[in-house]
């Protein structure tokens, strides 16, 4: 099918050009004369999306390290409770960011180490008997971020009570507390970085990258976005541990598996986020500016653009149905599972196809061809 | 769908066929040659295709190249995979052990290369010994601790991806001996002894095969038998009749890497195509056809090493500044293939594309101080650039 896709729109592109008796340079719209503002959609992205995104997550971030605090300092149970709470509500907004792998975050390897998971608890472990780590080396990117907090305040032991022994009483309890306080503070100060860049510094240099190139931020921006969706999304929360790449399903490959709870709710916010991106929908807000959407209206496909939303919506829709623990939902009816991936995979279809075709941009990641 | 390629095939032979004979040059007569659909020779109702020997050193590279990722291994357990004796258990299939079959006794072993240059020989089964040998003394004491320039151990891909095992370089000895096996083994048998016409034609082979004198208590002739063996170094673990591709770790799985990339799309089919025109001929006493097969085969096949060598080095290129892991895996199987080059046979000549001392010059310059912590995008692509010059292709062609 990859292979494929290539010729078509060698193909489709040929068609275009002998109709089209007037020579026009490559703008990035199709070749239908109608100027898209590129620069709009780009700035309507970084101000009203994409930095507002980042500075709910870096304040809810500064908030799990504020109740962190307070819980190293008194560990109990209602002090862990406040650190699950914060936990949660800044894995939520990380939803908002994880699409946005451009820039410094990039450069970083930032998603990396904010949501590899599932989380390894003999990484983890040892680190923490070691005492000794770099929490940036790639050998710990399943040993950080919020996965490796999920297992730390709710893996540790089944019993909450013993939960809290481990920061508490356990022998090896300051070993447990300067991990915790580490994969925290690590987490907020990456965030930090990446949002102050954008403020100083890459804001302007994005919003001015509308060249319909491989290395123009448009083009870039977009395909980090359908990659997110195909991969963090589809895949990750629910192809993979529905068993749809593997011989039987994983269902201990979940997002948030040692919480037991939120795995559908954080699917549905990252789903969220993909639908407000494509509608050019303001952070926290109802009204929207120029986007993939009015983009392809501009095109003249305000009919695949309406298919866009209708198919998102669906998954929304099939997702809903689900367990509010997709571990739950798996073990006891996986159809439930594979038919919410198969309504994003036609999704998929239609951004990485025909919403690229539109546009004239390439596509530019492909699967690992393994060895 | 595969069974209309094969269809497609069949027919492109026909035509190449009609319309050789158009030319002019007298006394070829390919007319003779007809290939059949697929690569199955009969004599008396039995059939006369065998290459089990083949079939045999492939599945005894498999349990090699798992046994370089088994820490627990020692090295002479390794050693007695790679130099098998009959009737050792060095093997978990039973068949591998009774075997009288050795990897390491055909290793730099053809004919027209190393028949009259066993110091080469040596020296090129003594690097697999060495790689053998460093990667239980070196890599296996530090396979929990987290590699750095200088020192060996594992580093992780990103995003919690593959664990890699590296010496102080930054190299995989497990992919140097599996890649460069591939030219040392599979292509050098293939393209530089039993398609040559040293050993297609060795004794009395020609006139017993004009005669149908078959080997003994064998159902073939010694011909036919030598062309089957170059076959089963591609397709030896494959359906021979209808090849599926990346049934092996080495030559076949590689083919298929190939053939995905659309920039070479149609070469697997070239490649099976011209092993039954050439057995076809060989079963019609046509040399002339047989031998230009020979060409076409290995002018392809050592495309494949070139393509991959390339590939590597351009795929590294990307990960090499963010994902170290990832660029040195890249760049220890493009270290192997690099190496396999000085097995390859330039069509029409009796030289490898790249000989020993050049492949040996692009490996220092890739192992220089730290190796792969310290090698930098212009050396990659300098190598790059010298490999593909020497082929039918572009670096970019084959980078992506």
């Amino acid at each position: 099918m990859k292979k494929i896709f290539p010729l078509v729109v060698l193909l489709i592109i040929t068609a275009c050009s002998s109709g089209d008796d007037t020579p026009t340079p490559n703008n990035g719209n199709g070749g239908s004369g109608i100027a898209f503002d590129r620069a709009a959609m780009l700035t309507n992205l970084a101000d009203n999306i994409i930095i507002p995104s980042y500075q709910a997550l870096n304040t809810n971030l500064n908030a799990l390290v504020t109740s962190k605090d307070n819980f190293i300092a008194t560990p109990n149970q209602a002090n862990l409770d406040n650190v699950r709470a914060a936990w949660l509500t800044a894995y939520k907004s990380w939803q908002r960011v994880e699409a946005f792998n451009i820039g410094l975050a990039e450069q970083t390897a930032y998603y990396f180490q904010m949501n590899t998971y599932p989380v390894n608890t003999t990484d983890v472990e040892n680190n923490i008997a070691s005492g000794s780590y770099d929490l940036t080396h790639p050998n710990n990117n399943d040993a950080v971020g919020f996965p490796a907090l999920d297992y730390m305040l709710y893996g540790l032991d089944a019993i909450d009570a013993s939960i809290v022994a481990k920061y508490d009483t356990d022998a090896q309890a300051a070993d447990y507390k300067s991990y915790l306080s580490d994969l925290i503070n690590q987490m907020q100060s990456l965030t930090q970085d990446i949002l102050n860049d954008w403020t100083n510094n890459y804001r302007n240099t994005f919003v001015a990258s509308t060249a319909n190139t491989a290395t123009g931020a448009a083009n870039m921006f977009i395909n980090d976005y359908i990659f997110y969706y195909e991969k963090g999304l589809r895949a990750n929360k629910i192809g993979i541990p529905a068993g749809n790449f593997s011989a039987t399903p994983l269902p201990d490959r979940v997002e948030a598996y040692y919480n037991q709870e939120v795995s559908k709710e954080l699917a549905l916010e990252a789903l969220d986020a993909v639908i407000d991106i494509f509608n050019g929908t303001k952070f926290n807000g109802t009204t929207a500016g120029e986007s993939f959407k009015t983009y392809l209206i501009s095109l003249n496909r305000s009919d695949l653009a309406t298919s866009i939303i209708n198919q998102l919506n669906a998954a929304r829709g099939r997702i809903q149905e689900l367990n509010a623990n997709f571990t739950t939902q798996i073990n006891t009816d996986n159809t439930k599972m594979t038919l919410a991936y198969d309504a994003l995979q036609t999704a998929v279809v239609l951004l990485k196809v025909d919403m690229l075709q539109a546009f004239d941009i390439s596509v530019d990641y492909q699967d690992a061809d393994g060895d | 769908m595969k069974k209309i390629i094969l269809g497609v095939i069949a027919v492109t032979s026909f035509m190449y066929t009609s319309c050789s004979s158009d030319d002019g040059n007298a006394p070829l007569d390919m007319n003779q040659v007809i290939a059949p659909a697929t690569y199955e020779f009969s004599r008396n109702g039995a059939t006369t295709v065998d290459y089990n020997g083949q079939t045999t050193r492939i599945q005894m590279g498999e349990e090699l190249i798992s046994a370089l990722l088994d820490p627990t291994q020692s090295e002479a357990a390794i050693d007695g995979m790679f130099a098998h004796v009959e009737g050792e258990n060095n093997f978990s299939n039973a068949d591998l052990n009774a075997s009288n079959k050795s990897i390491r006794s055909k290793t730099a072993a053809s004919t027209d290369y190393f028949s009259a240059n066993t110091t080469d020989a040596n020296a090129i089964r003594a690097d697999f010994d060495g790689w053998i040998a460093n990667q239980v003394a070196m890599v296996y004491p530090s396979w929990n601790n987290t590699a750095t320039a200088g020192n060996a151990g594992n580093l992780q891909e990103l995003g919690g991806g593959a664990v890699r095992y590296v010496n102080g370089k930054g190299l995989e000895y497990n992919q140097a001996v599996n890649k460069s096996l591939i030219g040392a083994l599979m292509v050098d048998q293939m393209l530089n002894n039993y398609l040559s016409t040293s050993v297609l034609d060795a004794g009395n082979n020609r006139a017993d095969n004009d005669a149908d004198i078959l080997a003994e208590a064998k159902n073939y002739t010694n011909m036919e038998h030598k062309w089957d063996e170059a076959f089963g170094y591609l397709y030896g673990t494959d359906n021979a009749t209808s090849p599926l591709l990346n049934e092996d770790s080495f030559l076949n799985k590689y083919l298929s890497r190939v053939e995905n990339d659309t920039d070479f799309q149609g070469i697997a089919s070239e490649i099976y195509e011209a092993f039954k025109l050439g057995r076809a001929a060989i079963v019609a006493k046509n040399y002339e056809v047989r031998d230009q097969q020979a060409e076409i085969i290995r002018e392809k096949i050592s495309e494949i090493i070139g393509i991959r060598a390339v590939y590597y080095l351009q795929q590294a290129k990307n990960f090499l500044a963010t994902d170290k892991a990832a660029a040195f895996h890249d760049l220890s199987e493009g270290y192997g293939f690099i190496y396999s080059l000085q097995f390859t046979r330039k069509p029409g000549t009796n030289a490898p594309y790249f000989t020993k001392t050049e492949v040996d010059a692009f490996i220092a310059q890739l192992m220089e101080g730290n190796g792969f912590w310290d090698v930098t995008t212009e050396t990659l692509d300098a190598i790059s650039d010298e490999i593909s010059a020497e082929f039918n292709f572009t670096t970019a062609q084959a980078g992506s």
